[in-house]
């Protein structure tokens, strides 16, 4: 065992050990909590830290499992060990029928749609008879003492059942982070639209790790209302639970396996403590404390203690064995140069009455680097965009290798093998290079399971490894994104497209903003690519390099192709002369 | 249907008195993109400013606005320059952590200050007024009339002073604003003065007839996004439409279905809003 594993295994022993030397229960009190609600930050931090989706209803979950495992005790004499998988499936039932429709709306829109969930469901249990409305539910008190309904007189057994639960929502986020889904809603944070053009599903991976965090805290809720023996919708979902568990993962460090974890008893400890230093009059002081510590890490260290403790550490990496610069392997299918990879037919796009795109024809053959330049706002990248599901057409058709694109999702696109670079940088910034290309594995077929609980298989893995050496990114693997130049960014950002090789690929303006040599590097790597069968669309302002790459070139102006041909004739043509050059 | 008229007068004022809590926030979610979580606990210290002004100075709630107004316009300005104007271009997460972080400074520090207590002011002798054959509290017709002036004043601003023409161009496109010489920075900060001061005149005029405490803060600011994204968000008419939806909706349905579930039937038809039609009653489509 590395110390990276011995260190947790000795913190969990010693937290079992406690309550064997310490009964003091105002302290184990205290300890429960820490342990319920961190757990339920762990559970939070899956989709608002991972996936950036902001959550300030987590107390309906929370409540949700209380009541599923407290009814059915109560009413039904079930166990909490049916009980609690019971309030895990209504948690997961019910958020993702909230999720479901607001994961298609960005911004703000879903932080709002959980605040007014947690509002609902509070209305609905205070005015629901079959709870126990107002009055509540109270848990039978001729169950105590038996394992099998988890309720006892004493409190060291809660406290080693919350350790427990807290066990296992660090266990589920450590093998999310682990694993390829962590990297996946990581970038899905980033840059969500990027992260569709690579194929990654992203309302797939933002509904896992929503129905996973709402499952896990139903199961702290559940677990809390065993040790209470009372719940009403004061206690099980009350604002403040939501709060809490949301400045838990903040203040701890969001988007991190050990931040709930640090952030669970300096905030719950501190709460519980200064309500018994100061009494009810001083309840409110702990909570101005967390507000400023929350508006100055907004301001200064968004990843919370964590990222304070440590600035920034380099994951260790696997460093597959190998080396070399050789060319990935030419893609099946390759060997049948000329025939039509990618049809486009008639596409049109008009914005309020504007026409961006009106009736584009167009054949990109298979092996070639097609061109595609004219004036600032011919509609090329609006053209991109009608591709690759980002807009879609008014009318038109796209067909790539029988596969039609028209009205498919990004990532369908993707999986149809279209790939596409942005015109504005579209790397993650806070992922490191390594993580970015395996970000751009092949994610057709991929299963979530797969994705949880594997990582990228190694073969897979050696292919990244040459991809990099062969765009001079190795030396750079383990640096964050962000942190390379614009040019290097922009070399990553092909690197990661490529590596799944796909059909077609589209590049927007790869060479703009770049410096002359790593515009040069850029025309090699494409070249050397093409060389290893891949087919693309370029499109480029940057004539001397679209001459250089270039095999064919289609010329666009308001919105249609004027002309296609070879590079050195399209530049003669007159129309061109006059559309670009104003002659 | 008698019934059913007095509910549906009664929701057109309680909903214009919605529609002024929600003009600020969606003035200032217009202007920047910054939804201001921490938009209803300005309701609440305003509110408790009214209430203390009367309490201790006797003055009238109703003459309190020329005193809190201000102040709070002030308090709105110095919010953005020590904190919003350093998260304008951060990361939607920084920019709901700073607010959500402001919320929490704002309600516990009036939780440390004035307990848990509910505070309200009790006046003897307390009117109504028939408006179109239903008898309403007189606060709360003026209340409502407060609201239809302010959305009116704001209007004009808007549309008839070179001021109010430069924040709309501010908030259409920051970078053409900034190209033309606005000062872009003081119109976000004129923004949230504008917005802060409008919801503390809505306090002034609600503590009449609503007891303050510190956590309200809750309902009203679910109310105001309710309003907002009901009406159409980054419009100011959008609020207006938005507050009289949701004020029509609560009463009319807790009238006729159960008043128990009141806000029940509000926070759905939000929800249901975001859903089928997340640019509100007004929105343009397409965006």
């Amino acid at each position: 065992m590395s110390h990276r594993q011995v260190l947790p295994a000795l913190a969990l022993g010693g937290l079992v050990l406690v309550p064997l030397w310490v009964q003091d229960s105002f302290f184990l009190n205290a300890m429960i909590h820490v342990f319920l609600l961190g757990a339920a930050a762990q559970a939070w931090n899956l989709i608002g830290g991972y996936a950036g989706q902001i959550s300030f209803g987590h107390a309906a979950f929370f409540g949700l499992g209380a009541y599923t495992t407290s009814w059915l005790l109560s009413r039904h004499g079930v166990s909490p060990w049916g009980g609690l998988w019971a309030g895990a499936g209504v948690a997961i039932g019910v958020s993702l029928v909230l999720g479901y429709p607001t994961f298609r709306l960005r911004r703000h829109f879903f932080a709002l749609a959980t605040l007014a969930l947690a509002e609902i469901l509070r209305i609905s249990f205070l005015n629901w008879e079959a709870v126990g409305a107002a009055v509540g539910l109270y848990l039978p008190l001729q169950y105590r003492n038996r394992l099998a309904y988890l309720m006892w007189d004493s409190k060291p057994p809660y406290y080693w059942t919350a350790l427990g639960v807290v066990t296992l929502a660090t266990a589920v986020a450590w093998v999310v982070d682990r694993h390829r889904a962590g990297r996946y809603l990581r970038a899905v944070e980033q840059d969500e639209d990027a992260a569709e053009m690579l194929g990654i599903p992203t309302r797939r991976y933002k509904l896992f790790a929503m129905g996973l965090s709402a499952a896990l805290t139903a199961v702290a809720g559940g677990v809390y209302s065993l040790y209470v023996l009372y719940i009403d919708p004061y206690n099980v979902m009350a604002s403040r639970i939501s709060l809490l568990v949301v400045v838990i993962a903040l203040i701890g460090g969001r988007g991190t396996v050990a931040g709930p974890l640090l952030g669970a008893p300096f905030i719950v400890l501190l709460n519980e403590y200064t309500r018994a230093w100061l009494g009810g009059r001083g309840a409110g002081v702990d909570f101005i404390l967390f507000g400023l510590l929350v508006v100055l890490l907004s301001l200064y260290q968004p990843r919370g203690l964590v990222g304070l403790l440590n600035a920034f550490r380099a994951p260790p990496q696997p460093v597959p064995s190998g080396a070399g610069d050789d060319r990935p392997e030419p893609m099946q299918g390759a060997s049948q140069e000329g025939e039509v990879v990618l049809r486009i037919r008639g596409v049109q796009k008009s914005f309020g009455g504007v026409w961006a795109v009106r009736g584009v024809d167009l054949d990109v053959r298979r092996g070639e680097i097609l061109g595609l330049v004219g004036p600032n706002g011919a509609g090329k990248s609006t053209l991109f965009d009608c591709l690759t599901g980002f807009l879609r057409p008014d009318a038109g058709e796209a067909v790539a290798d029988g596969v039609r694109l028209v009205g498919l999702a990004p990532h369908r696109v993707a999986w149809a093998g279209l790939a596409r670079t942005f015109q504005n940088l579209r790397v993650f910034p806070e992922l490191s290079v390594w993580d970015n290309v395996l970000c751009g594995v092949e994610h057709r077929g991929e299963g979530l399971w797969e994705a949880t609980l594997r990582e990228v298989p190694l073969p897979v893995q050696e292919e990244v490894a040459q991809l990099l050496r062969s765009f001079n990114l190795w030396e750079q693997r383990h640096q964050r994104a962000g942190e390379l130049s614009y040019g290097q960014q922009k070399l990553l950002s092909l690197a990661m497209v490529v590596l799944r090789r796909p059909r077609v690929v589209l590049l927007d303006e790869p060479a703009a903003g770049v410096n002359p040599v790593l515009v040069e590097e850029m025309a090699q790597r494409i070249r050397a690519l093409h060389a290893a069968g891949l087919t693309f669309v370029v499109i480029e302002h940057n004539m001397d390099f679209v001459t250089r790459t270039c095999h064919r070139v289609a010329f666009m102006a308001e919105g249609q192709v004027v002309t296609v041909g070879a590079p050195e004739e399209v530049q003669r043509d007159p129309r061109v002369l006059e559309l670009y050059y104003g002659r | 249907m008698e019934l059913v008229w007095q509910a549906a007068v009664s929701g057109v004022v309680l909903g214009l008195v919605y529609a002024l809590v929600a003009l600020g926030l969606s003035l200032i979610w217009g202007v920047m993109d910054v939804v201001n979580l921490a938009h209803a606990e300005y309701l609440m210290l305003a509110m408790y400013a009214t209430y203390w002004l009367w309490a201790l100075g006797r003055l009238d709630p109703a003459l309190a606005f020329p005193v809190v107004v201000p102040v709070f316009f002030g308090l709105g300005w110095l919010t953005h320059q020590a904190l919003i104007c350093r998260i304008v271009r951060a990361p939607l997460a920084a920019q709901i952590f700073a607010t959500f972080g402001l919320l929490f400074v704002l309600r516990y520090s009036a939780f440390a200050a004035f307990g848990p207590n509910v505070y309200g002011v009790w006046r003897t002798g307390e009117g109504t007024v028939t408006v179109l054959g239903v008898s309403v509290a007189a606060s709360k017709v003026v209340a409502a009339g407060v609201s239809l002036a302010a959305f009116g004043l704001l209007a004009a601003f808007l549309r008839y002073t070179k001021t109010g023409k430069a924040l709309q161009a501010a908030a259409q496109n920051r970078d053409v604003a900034l190209a033309l010489g606005i000062p872009v920075d003081r119109m976000y900060a004129l923004s949230w003065g504008i917005g802060v001061a409008s919801v503390a005149l809505a306090g002034v005029f609600l503590i009449p007839f609503y007891q303050v405490s510190p956590t309200i803060g809750d309902a009203f600011l679910l109310l105001a996004f309710a309003s907002v994204v009901l009406g159409g968000f980054g419009r100011v008419d959008g609020a207006l439409v938005g507050g009289l939806s949701i004020g029509l909706l609560e009463n009319l349905l807790g009238t006729l279905v159960s008043p128990t579930f009141k806000f029940l039937f509000v926070f759905a038809a939000f929800v249901a809003m975001l859903l089928v039609r997340p640019q509100g009653l007004l929105g343009d489509v397409g965006r």
